[in-house]
């Protein structure tokens, strides 16, 4: 049954779809949701990398698993975060305040993507970068000012 | 949830259930992004929804946008109270929507796992 709908998934995916996001009138948006995702996947690339690859013991190929799940679980929520956040906090007002604002996101979509199937502490630098900018454009959109940190 | 067995696959085969693929984290932790989901589009042809149904519905503002949540109650106007799962609140906004607006009764998880 499994293996049935596993097929039936990647061959016909499903056309019809429902957000399960913040889509109501509430309001509550934060890019900082994207950012600890994205430093989680920062952190699981380092950790993937810092393992000796001839070491084939059972210790260290379950904590290898653990870490390339959580990092994939991370990048995807990641995108997920900030797809919401592009598709429905920003406007087009938002736009004429800053034209950057589509290939910003686009890039930083791209990169979740890269950081999900490659090893790459760069890319993933490169994705906390490009959250960063979003970080500032969004508050600049509220017109707060709010220290960019990180937790790592 | 239950996962989708074999009736419910013959339902979707003959067309009486219809997938759709969850996407966001609201309904969390029931269904995560990406899950699939079967859902009865005519559920409610002959009967009304019922607290604890998850439903897809039309965002009241939003018409373009369908959304999947639970019904935590029903108003004094008769409108449906939806809320997602997910415990966090700033990821979950509760959305008051008329009957009109539901769609249809989510059966199971369309699950390989």
């Amino acid at each position: 049954m499994k293996r049935l709908i596993r097929t039936i998934q990647k061959l016909f995916p499903a056309r019809m779809t429902a957000s399960a996001h913040c889509d109501g009138p509430c309001g509550v948006y934060d890019p900082a949701s994207a950012r600890i995702a994205a430093e989680a996947v920062l952190s699981m690339t380092k950790k993937i990398l810092a393992i000796d690859p001839d070491d084939r013991s059972h210790a260290v190929m379950n904590s290898l698993s653990r870490y390339i799940t959580i990092k994939e679980e991370q990048a995807q929520l990641a995108k997920t975060d900030l797809l919401i956040l592009w598709t429905d906090y920003f406007k087009p007002q938002h736009l004429e305040q800053h034209p950057d604002l589509h290939d910003i996101f686009w890039q930083a979509a791209k990169l979740c993507s890269a950081v999900k199937v490659e090893v790459s502490v760069e890319k993933a630098e490169e994705l906390m970068e490009v959250i960063k900018k979003i970080h500032t454009i969004f508050w600049a959109t509220k017109g707060r000012e709010v220290a960019y940190y990180t937790a790592g | 949830m239950q996962q989708s067995n074999c009736k419910e696959i013959l339902l979707w085969l003959t067309r009486r259930r219809q997938r759709c693929r969850v996407m966001g984290p609201s309904m969390l932790p029931l269904l995560s992004s990406d899950d699939e989901v079967l859902v009865d589009l005519l559920a409610y042809r002959y009967k009304p929804p019922l607290v604890g149904d998850i439903v897809i519905a039309r965002h009241p503002t939003r018409v373009e946008l369908q959304i999947i949540k639970r019904i935590k109650g029903v108003d004094e106007d008769g409108r449906y109270q939806l809320r997602g799962e997910n415990p966090d609140s700033t990821r979950n906004s509760p959305v008051l929507v008329p009957l009109s607006l539901i769609l249809g009764r989510v059966t199971s998880r369309f699950a390989a796992s």
